[in-house]
């Protein structure tokens, strides 16, 4: 067995039992990297040329990545796109910091879609990453470097993003778990912009025990983001002992009816069953303003913030830029239309059409209000329920470079995720077993700041339906 | 009520976009498809629907005034090809 | 055919500086001053992945602004998102509560052509951060046919009010009138220093003509005034160019136009100005304000100029061009004020200041903060010119050595050599009256050019002399009658 298999709690423990040394973990995991990446293409930049010297903390000599829309100080972030260039963030984003603080050492930054917009990885400027179980097949996204990076054994856990569903999506897709925390929970100081209103940092690992672990440092108030709560400490500790006796998990009625993929429609089952067996009593909610209308609401009003976020790429003050325009309109368009991929222009042109004068009535003001009836939608299937079991996606990944022409068809595979920012809910996506050599992932979602007892459902799913192997990553 | 391409056009030129002639299509056929998926919001009666605004009430927190210089200032010039000397410098504003 | 009129509809918007140590948003100094791009951060500076976070001081500071326009505060206020495209604007988008601002209507009263009160509204004042400052390269230093221009971002995130007016303004008078009072109520709230030459105040205005004849032309809003002489004359400008075009049968185009100072004249703008609907702001929770938090600001807000002025002229007499004069200055009424408390007369004390100080500190070209002369030691002088323990003359004899030389009232009358307790000031001025009413044939005399050699003048003089039994001073007596007969 080599390091790099080791599961984070694993290598905390082997450390501070002195079963080997954090150099030797640095190393198995930068081999394990050499190994890979070129099938995978997992990670934007690498920062494992240099041992790193002894460090302090929980996390200390433990590697990770992080995805690449994360600022990080002198080192360049991308968020996947042209238009940053070589951007060296003078500054570190805070869940960095915090992991940093603990000890953490960055292995690499994470690939992904570009500012986050996408669900395959493959809207990257730097090419696709592909999944380490079956590299034919798309990682998921728009953290599908930082799911493909665990899955492979990169690191025993990463952190990424989710706006629509880009954590869960790739955890699902990958073989891993992954936390989308409640909204407020991590700061966003630092995270590169997409849907600021529906972004939220989370942890992707191969134990569920790794995810509490992580939140245990990530999760808190942070004054520099004023969207981050005060006065809510959460516990995240380990308790072998947990019970989801009693609890009610539901599904959605209004779900029952669409097509799932197989080995998805099993896993349903299959865990509706494990949960019955532990005491758990499966019930049904009705949720038919989000089963019809958050698709729609959700990129109305991600676009609609995303163009206002994607404002300041002028070519100014940072990243690529031209220095021969004639005048300042020109050197704007030439830089934004140089700098931003297909996929992100198509969006900042959706969002601007919004929220013109014309139309911000009907659309923009509109979706702020459905998004508000779906809130409170949640608000009363919570009053009705503990947890709500789902899946992550209708379908299991697609092959690599697959493209769809109607781009709503795609987003409608983001059903399951989606409501879950809309509401500003937390969501686990848990493994569940593999279809040949395709992972098989659910979610359970819960009421806001229900992190700790959805982890807690998570430990003994995990113990039911076993942890995830380490994905073959490529290698021949 | 479907975008003509010289609408999108104009909607890309405000956003500081240029589009050739294959990316206008498509830009067409995205916004068009986007704006019918739209259509849906009618459906609901939203008159009395407060919009969203957050999760749940979060007051604005709010910080003392006090100074606080940020130390790495000529690192944030350094990332820009435009200083020049201690400004950053733009080309024409006014164009005609 | 009867001559057509023309009445100016004018609304003002104005962009106040509020006072702060740190930006609206980061910790950055506000001071302008400095070094280009020193005082910038990643969150002034629009970094990716940086969010904003507000300044309590500001939040207090608008309020106060507020008050001094009698405007509400609203218990909830949101910030939105601006969007525009220009290089002193680092996110492409301004944050600012435009949708839902932090005070409700208010008003300023000015006086219309005929002298009466009136009130212009005040549609409501927002909280915004301002740009940053553009440089250009032509040689006259404005924004046409420079080649390049140089961004400073020290003034990125500095917090501005935004106050807009209802289109209630009829004059360039009128507008003169509400901005200087504006100016002069927010300056006593303690919201901003609004230092002119320092940009601290800046205006925009939409002006539209109505016509007799029942038409209403087109709104042209005029940008880029920064003094009152700019705002006055670009008005003015606007006014007429209308006016002639509607003579003329012409429609006035909707449009905006710039004010070049220096040329006097405003040009069509031939940037688009395109804004889209704000949405709003997702990185900020509203701002909520409780009554209790209003309360407690509201109790800080001081007398406000024209209370003030209408004070001294109903309590103390003292005249309303003084008063206004007095007032005009938070720390000059303030100073006034000490002098009254002092113990001195009111009124004279009004005049001494009025007079007397503000020459000084014309001649030192300083401010009132900065005057060396206590106002106490000032009541002392009023005062025993007042006794006629001192005569006019030598009362600013005194003031002026005090001046110069900074110390007391004692020393100075030393050092000058004066002899006090002679009879002068008021006690002399006392004695004239009442010889010179009791002489009523010699005034008429004097007054109708017939002493020619001054026989009657000196008869004059004798009597005082006598009635002041030898302790006035015969130049001052010479002085006090010839002012009395004047």
């Amino acid at each position: 067995m080599e390091l790099y298999e080791l599961n984070l709690w694993m290598l905390m423990e082997g450390l501070k039992a002195g079963n080997f040394s954090a150099s030797e973990i640095f190393t198995s995991c930068k081999k394990r990297i050499d190994q890979c990446e070129d099938s995978i293409h997992a990670l934007i930049t690498r920062t494992d040329d240099t041992v790193p010297s002894h460090s302090d903390g929980m996390l200390a000599g433990i590697p990770t990545i992080i995805k690449d829309n994360l600022c990080t100080k002198g080192i360049r972030t991308t968020a996947a796109s042209r238009i940053l260039g070589n951007w060296k963030p003078p500054y570190d984003a805070t869940a960095w910091v915090r992991l940093r603080d603990s000890g953490a050492v960055l292995m690499g930054k994470a690939n992904m879609d570009e500012f986050a917009m996408g669900n395959t990885c493959g809207n990257s400027a730097f090419g696709p990453t592909r999944n380490p179980n079956d590299t034919s097949l798309v990682p998921g996204g728009s953290s599908g470097g930082s799911a493909a990076a665990v899955s492979a054994g990169y690191v025993p856990f990463s952190l990424g993003s989710d706006t629509g569903g880009s954590i869960r999506q790739p955890a699902s897709f990958c073989g891993v778990y992954g936390l989308k925390p409640t909204y407020g929970m991590v700061s966003r100081y630092g995270l590169i912009s997409y849907g600021s209103s529906l972004d939220q940092i989370g942890p992707f690992a191969r134990t569920v025990q790794d995810l509490q672990l992580v939140m245990s440092i990530i999760s808190g108030h942070d004054p520099m983001d004023s969207s981050s709560f005060r006065d809510k400490a959460h516990d995240f500790s380990h308790n072998e002992n947990v019970s989801i006796k009693g609890k009610k998990i539901a599904v959605v009625k209004e779900f029952e009816g669409f097509t799932l993929d197989a080995p998805i429609a099993d896993a349903m089952k299959r865990v509706k069953k494990i949960l019955e067996d532990e005491g758990a009593i499966i019930t049904e909610v009705s949720l038919p303003v989000v089963s019809k209308y958050a698709v729609a609401c959700y990129y109305a009003l991600a676009m609609s913030e995303a163009h206002t976020n994607l404002e300041r790429y002028d070519g100014v003050r940072l990243g690529y830029t031209v220095k021969d325009a004639r005048g300042i309109k020109e050197m704007f368009e030439r830089v934004r239309s140089y700098g931003f991929g297909a996929e992100v222009k198509a969006r900042i042109i959706a969002g601007t059409c919004l929220t013109e004068p014309a139309r911000c009535e009907e659309y923009y003001v509109a979706a702020t209000k459905v998004r508000t009836l779906i809130a409170q939608e949640f608000a009363r299937a919570f009053g009705e329920t503990d947890y709500i079991l789902q899946p992550v996606t209708p379908s299991m990944p697609g092959k690599v470079g697959e493209t769809d022409d109607d781009a709503m068809k795609g987003y409608e595979a983001d059903l399951y995720t989606l409501p879950v920012n809309l509401a500003g809910l937390p969501g686990l996506s848990f493994f569940t077993g593999y279809a040949g050599n395709v992972p098989v992932g659910l979610q359970l979602i819960g009421p806001r700041w229900s992190d700790a007892g959805i982890l807690d459902a998570g430990i003994i799913l995990e113990r039911h339906l076993g942890s995830p192997r380490i994905a073959n990553g490529g290698v021949k | 009520m479907n975008l003509t391409s010289e609408e999108v056009n104009e909607i890309a030129l405000e956003s500081r976009l240029l589009l050739n002639e294959e990316e206008l299509a498509g830009a067409v056929r995205y916004i068009n498809n986007f704006l019918d998926a739209l259509q849906c919001f009618k459906e609901l009666d939203l008159k009395d629907v407060e919009p969203f605004s957050f999760a749940e009430a979060i007051e604005c927190p709010l910080r003392e005034d006090k100074v606080i210089p940020f130390p790495d200032t000529e690192t944030i010039l350094h990332e820009s090809e435009h200083v020049d000397g201690s400004y950053f410098k733009v080309p024409r504003i006014m164009e005609e | 055919m009867a001559e057509l009129t023309f009445t100016p509809v004018i609304g003002i918007e104005i962009h106040i500086r509020l006072k702060s140590d740190s930006k609206l948003f980061c910790s950055c100094s506000t001071d302008t001053d400095a070094p280009a791009n020193t005082n910038i951060c990643p969150i002034c500076m629009g970094l990716p992945g940086t969010l904003p976070h507000l300044n309590h001081r500001v939040v207090e500071q608008g309020m106060l602004a507020g008050f001094a326009m009698n405007c509400g505060i609203r218990p909830k206020s949101l910030f939105f998102r601006k969007s525009y495209f220009y290089p002193d604007l680092p996110k492409g988008h301004q944050i600012s509560q435009c949708d839902l601002p932090i005070t409700t209507a208010g008003y300023i009263e000015v006086h219309d052509a005929n002298g009466n009160l009136k009130k212009i509204r005040v549609h409501h004042m927002h909280l915004e951060e301002d740009v940053g400052s553009l440089h250009h390269s032509a040689s006259d230093g404005r924004l046409e046919g420079a080649d390049t221009s140089y961004v400073d971002y020290n003034r990125s995130g500095t917090p501005l009010a935004e106050i807009v007016s209802e289109p209630d303004v009829s004059s360039s008078a009128e507008a003169v009138e509400y901005v200087t009072t504006l100016r002069r109520r927010v300056i006593y709230s303690g919201a901003s220093d609004v230092e002119l030459e320092k940009g601290m105040m800046r205006f925009d205005a939409n002006v539209s003509m109505k016509c007799s004849d029942g038409r209403w032309g087109h709104k042209v809003e005029v940008k880029n005034m920064n003094s009152f002489k700019a705002l006055e004359r670009a008005i003015e400008y606007e006014i007429v160019r209308q006016k002639k075009i509607m003579m003329q049968g012409g429609d006035v185009i909707q449009e905006t136009r710039h004010w070049n100072d220096a040329k006097g004249i405003t040009s069509s703008s031939r940037v688009k100005e395109n804004y889209r609907k704000f949405i709003v702001e997702p990185d900020l929770p509203p701002l909520y304000i409780s009554q209790e938090w209003i309360d407690r600001v509201a109790a800080r807000m001081p007398e406000m100029p024209d209370v003030r002025a209408n004070r001294y002229v109903n309590d103390w007499n003292v005249p309303r061009e003084v008063a206004d004069v007095l007032t005009d200055d938070k720390n000059l009424a303030e100073y006034f004020e000490a002098c009254v408390k002092a113990g001195a007369n009111p009124v004279r004390s009004a005049n001494w200041v009025r007079t007397e100080v503000l020459r000084v500190l014309n001649e030192r070209g300083q401010k009132i903060s900065d005057f060396t002369v206590k106002p106490e030691t000032l009541a002392g002088i009023v005062s025993r010119v007042d006794d006629g323990k001192l005569s006019t003359t030598q009362g600013k004899e005194v003031f002026d050595w005090i001046c110069a030389n900074g110390s007391g009232i004692d020393e100075a009358v030393k050092a000058l050599g004066i002899t006090e307790g002679g009879v002068a000031g008021n006690a002399l001025a006392d004695i004239v009256a009442s010889v010179i009413a009791a002489n009523p044939d010699v005034l008429e005399e004097i007054k109708s050019g017939k002493d020619k050699k001054g026989k009657k003048l000196k008869f004059l003089q004798g009597l005082v002399m006598k009635e002041s039994k030898g302790q006035a001073k015969p130049q001052e007596v010479a002085e006090a009658i010839a002012e009395a007969v004047k």
